[in-house]
């Protein structure tokens, strides 16, 4: 075990319970209760000498009964008795009887795994007594209690817990006022107002449930015309009408799908580093789509936890199912993370999280280091799904990890241009790659530089920039030689095979600007020379070693090797070391040369200053080397052509199967460098009611997970998204606690109607446009926002749903409807929506006319309204946004020159509409932002705000001013932010 | 809160389970009970002996070896190899034990103050005020790479996703201005967690820091976003206001009683507060000369930071209730971060130096240091022994030294010792989660107590750590 590191470890993953001190259960003890012991009167004096004080002083603050009692207790483990050291704490045995000498406790003392007491060490003579101590058996006269445990967790009393019970079919409920609902979910709702003796208020009216309808099934706002038809259509089915024809609108999908991105934790790009991830957008419109096509729910999950390793009829239907999959490759992940095991476990935690809280609305993550606190989750449920994800490789590990993007399956058809195609495409970049070699000597010779047949030259006569081995900034000691030739400078260094692992070369380059270069050590070889010499290179993508065998010739003119392309930045770190750590025989390093990858820069960067500008062979020298360089540039340019111009082979973000699959040990306190039993893959003990499937020992088991998940003796995912949708439409779900349906969250008001929503929602084969029609269709949804006087009184919070919730527009709502408003949305679908050439995310403007759903998700650069109006956080579950009221939105509204701008265009396209008749103006504005006619006051407001003098000189400018201003101040009003 | 908006603070006293640690009701009920106002000034847990913090970050890491943490030992051995527990190569390979050489520091030390304090002529400036500083020699936090550890000092965490210190310090104490924002960072870096190192995370988003400006812009560009309108007059300003005002006052009648709806209009008041307040705030013009002259400002290499500590002390002055100040900039390998070529040190330090120590006089003249928490220091410190170049130093998140001013720390005061070489903690260390609790204590907070429930759960921003550093406190 890497003693330190855990507990740099338990530290670092510490959730809840502070790791200090593991238990001391030395082997001879194994009873419960062992034997009093009979000191001796040496060891008696040697323990109230030389012990007891020392535990008294030092360690009894954490760990006695006093500490229990006042709740201080650390790391479960008392040293105010025999008992309590010999029952031990968290981290299990730690002593040996045969040896002694390894106890935790003794570990503990010398700082060792655990660094105990945490203030300092102790000095060596206390704690060689302890060793000495141990030695003896650890005689200890103290008697008293052992710590209590931790009671083992009761599932079957976790069963009882009400969304851990099978689903049920309730009884519909018979209600007084029958003539009232419209259907099964009105009778519920109807029946808990009845009981409390209260009534649902009336209906909202057809305007006001037309703007809902819009913005809760499509998130838009629907035109003045669309709204007029609709108050006059006085056909019974004229509102289902209505949804069935926004249902099946492609913008149904996309509010939809947005909702579900952010229980996905959507995003384009990470945190750290800014990276973007180019492929995301694939995984955006996978669940656009699926909500489009309504394709069964239970599939859904499955797909996006196994989607990779479902079976597939077509390739179209592979690559669907395969992109699914990315929502395990949607976390906000620390790449950086030194620890690659750390950081393996962390992202499992995180997919585990996102995972367990996204369809189960379970807290497992906080079963890492302990058994839940609160629910019936056991550490071994914890580390039997992480086994799960674990078999899935996420990342390919380096200094910097990186995410998978692979191949996507394409027909056959596909299959065969893509391939022809890359053949032509690496045989032209062969050509290019020619001509740029051609393009470099040429450029060498022509800037008076000797090329390469010469055996000894300077390093200004080379190309690009050279750092020779005289530059170089020397570590140890380094022999110049020139015994073997061609050399460059006056000779080139070795480290004299010797002091192995002391001496460094480091050669800086001075690089005249940022970019791409490739990188190349110059050598001479030899029998005597090292067969591995580390050369590392140190660049803004951070640092790559190649290890060279400098036996063998340098395969580049005789001269040098390349360490492959680096991108430096001026700013950043740029530098070559060489090293002769590990290494068996001579290390040897003649120079580093940079040479930039483009050759236009490659001939600025290498102009000799001391080459005779009116020399005629260098003259002509300089033309070929022009033309050359012109040569590579339309070589390369046709290059780009073919390869934008061919079919390009789409990549998608998923994980892969590990070559080993394998069970995960228990991670004791999370730490993953202090590891427990073997904890068998399987799912959630709580949940499984024991007729799920053994996961077989050939497979990850990822399949097995996606079929418990969509399982039916698993409650969980029904109810689950049952109660999001409700929540979706309501504003507020059955059980308002959308991501925690375990004992720390909220009962359901509601308990028998979402049972029967979610048994509907499995029995119509996992539906949601059928749940979302069957709600949207109940008298409840349709009712008026306003609270009755009784209602307010009686049910504050609107539990018994008697009225609608009025609810804060979101984000996307507001950039669309704003875009509507100005004319200037455009509903194209789909697609990557970054910018081309986007390495990183900061400081990245979105300026789109595209729904808000397209705008990317940058997790350094959400567009401003996104962060102001209350985006979700990208990097976390969230299935209930937050809904904030603060300064910086009222700012964002008075000033963003974006909304000015809006404001504007929907002021011309106003004034062009309605050429001259002002109040037919003000009242197309008022229905075009909120829906409705302008109140009397409002209307006078307005026409009194957008008086112009007529017979100004400017008077057009001003009055587009004055209308402009009017809808910015539309766009600020309660009315346009909220939906009633 | 964790019922989020149909669970407000009212409700939370009549419901008392929406998620305060129960010890923390009371204190925060007391202030709930007379406004339901999120940022309203609210009673700490006990009484503070500090009400606001300036932090000044200098971010990718200053090296400790060569400013205030004197090890003679550095010198006598230079240049020898000795093995260490290099804290990079124990998280990637877990091994212990690798040799390195030995770099003497490349400033020297000496004695100042009445204190007698060692450091260095790398700051040279803010060595004249060591009488006024509080030392921790013993730091030791989380994460090898800048970007784990910078979000551990701002978060108290590497990998999960935490709300920033500011933000736990202003959902504890409210602010005393609400026409400025509670929560500033200055030059924020884009870079290793970004926004991050100032966001709520899942405490409610009120309590999000305002990023003005990036690192390594100009002062100028430092200012809350839309806080102005440069397309209209003033006189029209406050016309469109009150047009929206006024529409306002008439849609919210439909509503009668609907708290949420009276928090919008009150947020354009604010809001409107805030545009006619904050410009004068951030506006330098109106300092004396000598101040200026204090600050640096007007030397070419000392005007930018300058510039960003007197804000920071006009904010401080104006009731902010945590600033931080960043010298850093936007890339993976920040300032500071001196791998190879560590005279680099001088010039970033005479960047800060002078603004620094104007700063410190500056507030000790206002009678403002009292009150108020300077905090210095970076993600982490440096490596005794040079990297493998030979020319600087590797990160060293195992010891380190950040000062304190201020706030009730012990002044004229050293804390901890680092090893011999001043690699590693060793005595009377100090954990970032400790500096953590000991700092919300100044402000009168309980770290334990300061909790948010989420998930299922209380948190805090020590996590389940943290010790109050009681020897540092006056």
């Amino acid at each position: 075990m890497i003693l330190k590191q855990a507990v740099r470890q338990a530290a670092r993953v510490g959730l809840c319970v502070v790791a200090v001190l593991a238990g001391f259960v030395p082997c001879w003890a194994e009873d419960a209760a062992p034997p009093a012991p009979r000191l001796t009167a040496e060891q008696s004096d040697f323990f109230e000498k030389k012990i007891r004080p020392v535990l008294v002083k030092y360690c009894y603050e954490c760990h006695s009964q006093e500490a229990q009692t006042s709740n201080q207790l650390k790391a479960g483990l008392l040293l105010d008795s025999r008992e309590g050291l010999l029952a031990g704490g968290d981290s299990g045995p730690a002593l040996e009887s045969d040896q002694p000498a390894d106890s935790l406790l003794l570990d503990a003392l010398r700082y060792e795994t655990f660094k105990m007491p945490p203030k300092g060490k102790l000095p060596a003579d206390v704690i060689a007594n302890f060793e000495a101590w141990v030695k003896m058996g650890a005689p200890d006269p103290r008697s008293g209690q052992a710590p209590v445990k931790p009671q083992g967790i009761d599932l079957q009393a976790g069963r009882q817990h009400w969304s851990y019970q099978p689903l049920r079919t309730p009884q519909i409920p018979t209600v007084k006022n029958g003539n009232w609902p419209e259907g099964n979910i009105d009778r519920f709702i109807l029946a808990g107002l009845e009981a409390k003796g209260l009534q649902p208020v009336a209906d909202a009216d057809r305007v006001t449930l037309i703007r809902r309808v819009y913005f809760d099934l499509i998130g838009l706002p629907p035109a003045p015309e669309t709204i007029d038809a609709f108050v006059a259509d006085s056909r019974p089915e004229a509102y289902a009408l209505l949804v069935e024809q926004l249902m099946s609108s492609p913008q149904f999908g996309e509010r939809w799908g947005r909702h579900w991105l952010d229980v996905a934790r959507y995003a384009e790009s990470l945190t750290l580093r800014g990276f973007i991830m180019p492929e995301a957008w694939r995984y955006r419109d996978y669940v656009i789509e699926h909500f489009n096509t309504d394709r069964p729910f239970d599939q859904f999950l499955r797909e996006q936890v196994a989607g990779d390793l479902l079976p597939a009829a077509t390739s179209d239907e592979k690559a669907r199912q395969s992109i699914g999959t990315a929502f395990l490759v949607m976390g906000n992940t620390n790449l950086e993370e030194q620890d690659k095991t750390q950081l393996r476990m962390d992202v499992v935690d995180e997919q585990l999280d996102a995972i367990t809280k996204g369809f189960l609305a379970q807290t497992v993550t906080c079963a890492r280091c302990h058994d839940h606190k609160f629910d019936p989750i056991p550490t071994r449920d914890y580390y039997a799904l992480a086994g799960i994800l674990r078999n899935a490789k996420t990342l390919e590990h380096a200094n910097v990890s990186k995410w998978l993007e692979l191949p996507l399956p394409v027909e056959p058809e596909l299959e065969n241009k893509l391939r022809q195609h890359e053949t032509v495409v690496a045989e032209m970049q062969q050509q290019v790659k020619a001509a740029q070699s051609l393009a470099k000597s040429l450029t060498a010779a022509a800037s008076g530089k000797v090329s390469v047949n010469i055996d000894v030259v300077a390093a200004k006569d080379l190309p690009g920039i050279v750092v020779d081995d005289a530059q170089a900034k020397k570590v140890g000691d380094w022999k110049l030689s020139q015994s073997v030739r061609p050399y460059i400078g006056a000779g080139y260094l070795h480290d004299l095979d010797g002091e192995k692992g002391t001496k460094t070369l480091t050669f800086q380059p001075d690089l005249p600007k940022s970019g791409l270069y490739e990188v190349r050590l110059a050598y001479t070889a030899g029998g005597n020379r090292a067969m591995d010499a580390p050369v590392t290179v140190f660049s803004a993508d951070g640092e790559k070693t190649v290890l060279i065998n400098q036996q063998l010739p340098p395969p580049i003119d005789g001269r040098f090797v390349s360490l492959g392309q680096h991108r430096f930045e001026q700013t950043g770190q740029g530098f070559v070391i060489v090293a002769n750590e590990g290494t068996k025989g001579h290390v040897v390093a003649d120079a580093v040369q940079f040479l930039p990858a483009d050759p236009g820069d490659l001939a600025a960067a290498s102009v000799s200053p001391t080459a005779d500008k009116n020399d005629p062979k260098l003259e002509a020298a300089q033309r070929a080397s022009q033309q050359q360089v012109a040569e590579v540039k339309r070589l390369e340019k046709e290059l780009q052509k073919l390869k934008a111009q061919g079919p390009q082979r789409p990549l998608f973000m998923s994980v892969q199967e590990e070559a080993k699959l394998e069970d995960c040990a228990i991670h004791i306190r999370g730490t993953v460098h202090n590891l427990g039993a073997i904890a068998p893959r399987g799912f959630l003990s709580v949940v499984s009611q024991g007729t799920t499937a053994a996961i077989p020992n050939n497979q990850s088991g990822r399949r097995e997970l996606g079929d418990w998940l969509a399982s039916a003796d698993n409650p969980l995912p029904p109810r689950v998204m049952a109660n999001r949708i409700w929540h979706w439409l309501l504003g507020s779900g059955l059980v308002r606690t959308v991501d925690n349906f375990g004992t720390t969250g909220e009962a359901p008001s509601h308990p028998e109607l979402l049972d029967y929503l979610a048994t509907r929602f499995v029995s119509e084969g996992w539906s949601a446009k059928s749940l979302i029609r069957q709600i949207v269709l109940s008298r409840t949804y349709q009712l008026s926002s306003v609270a009755s006087p009784e209602l307010a009184k009686a049910d504050p919070e609107n539990r018994l749903l008697g009225h609608a919730y009025r609810r804060r527009q979101e984000a996307e709502c507001l950039l669309d409807a704003i875009l509507t408003t100005s004319g200037t949305l455009d509903l194209q679908a789909g697609g990557s929506t970054i910018k081309p050439g986007t390495n990183a995310d900061y400081g990245y403007q979105s300026a789109l006319t595209r729904r808000a759903v397209y705008w990317p998700v940058l997790r350094n650069s959400l567009p401003e309204l996104f962060e102001v109006f209350d985006f979700p956080d990208p990097s976390m579950v969230f299935g209930r946004r937050n809904s904030s009221t603060v300064a910086p939105q009222a700012l964002f509204l008075m000033n963003s020159p974006f909304v000015q701008e809006q404001a504007r265009l929907a002021a011309v396209r106003l004034l062009r509409d309605v050429p001259d008749n002002e109040t037919g103006r003000v009242d197309l504005v008022f229905r075009r932002l909120l829906g409705r006619f302008p109140t009397a006051t409002e209307r006078t407001t307005a026409l009194k705000y957008v008086e112009t003098d007529a017979s100004a000189a400017d008077f057009k400018q001003q009055q587009t001013q004055r209308w402009s201003q009017l809808v910015q101040a539309l766009f600020a009003s309660v009315d346009f932010r909220y939906v009633d | 809160m964790f019922l989020g908006s149909h669970c407000n603070r009212r409700q939370a006293l009549q419901t008392a389970a929406c998620g305060f640690g129960s010890l923390a009701l009371a204190g925060l009920a007391q202030a709930a009970a007379t406004n339901d106002d999120p940022l309203a000034p609210k009673m700490p847990h006990f009484a503070p002996r500090a009400k606001r913090i300036i932090f000044l970050f200098m971010q990718g890491g200053p090296s400790h070896v060569d400013s205030f943490d004197y090890k003679p030992a550095l010198d006598e051995q230079d240049g020898k190899m000795m093995s260490f527990d290099d804290a990079r190569i124990i998280a990637n390979t877990g091994k212990k034990g690798s040799s390195q050489r030995i770099m003497k520091p490349l400033w020297k030390f000496q004695q100042h103050g009445e204190c007698g304090r060692w450091s260095s002529n790398l700051f040279p400036e803010i060595t004249k005020h060591v009488d006024d500083l509080c030392f921790m020699h013993s730091l030791h936090t989380e994460g090898v790479a800048h970007g784990p550890a910078t979000l551990f000092l701002h978060c108290g965490s590497t990998n999960f996703i935490r709300p920033s210190m500011g933000s736990w310090v202003l959902y504890g104490l409210g602010t005393e201005n609400q026409n400025l924002p509670g929560f500033v960072s200055i030059a924020a870096s884009t870079g290793n967690g970004g926004p991050r190192n100032y966001g709520n995370a899942f405490l409610p988003p009120v309590y999000q820091g305002t990023a003005l400006g990036k690192a390594g812009g100009p002062a100028s560009e430092a200012t809350i976003r839309n806080l102005g309108n440069r397309q209209v007059d003033v006189a029209t300003q406050r016309r469109m206001f009150d047009l929206t005002q006024s529409l306002n006052a008439q849609q919210i009648q439909t509503h009668p009683g609907d708290t949420e709806l009276e928090a919008v209009i009150n947020s354009f008041e604010l809001a409107w507060r805030m545009q006619t307040h904050a410009p004068d705030v951030l506006d330098l013009s109106k300092e004396s000369a000598a101040t200026l002259t204090q600050y640096g400002i007007g030397e070419k290499e000392t005007d930018n930071f300058g510039k960003q500590c007197l804000m920071a002390r006009r904010m401080c002055e104006e009731g902010v209730r945590f600033i931080q100040v960043t010298y850093g900039d936007n890339t993976a390998n920040p300032a500071w971060d001196q791998h190879s070529n560590l005279p680099k040190h001088a010039d970033h330090a005479r960047a800060v130096d002078k603004p620094i120590s104007g700063l410190l006089a500056d507030l000790k003249q206002r009678g403002l240091l009292e009150d108020t928490i300077v905090w210095w220091g970076g993600e982490f410190g440096r490596t005794p022994y040079a990297q493998t170049n030979g020319t600087g130093r590797d990160h060293n998140p195992g010891g380190f030294t950040m000062w304190l001013a201020g706030g009730g720390f012990k002044p004229g005061f050293a804390f901890g010792q680092t090893d011999e070489f001043g690699h590693l903690a060793v005595q009377d260390k100090v954990h970032m989660h400790d500096l953590h609790a000991t700092m919300l204590h100044q402000l009168g907070l309980n770290h334990e107590q300061l909790t948010y429930r989420y998930a299922g759960r209380n948190f805090r921003l020590t996590d389940v750590h943290g010790r109050v550093v009681k020897e540092v406190l006056t």
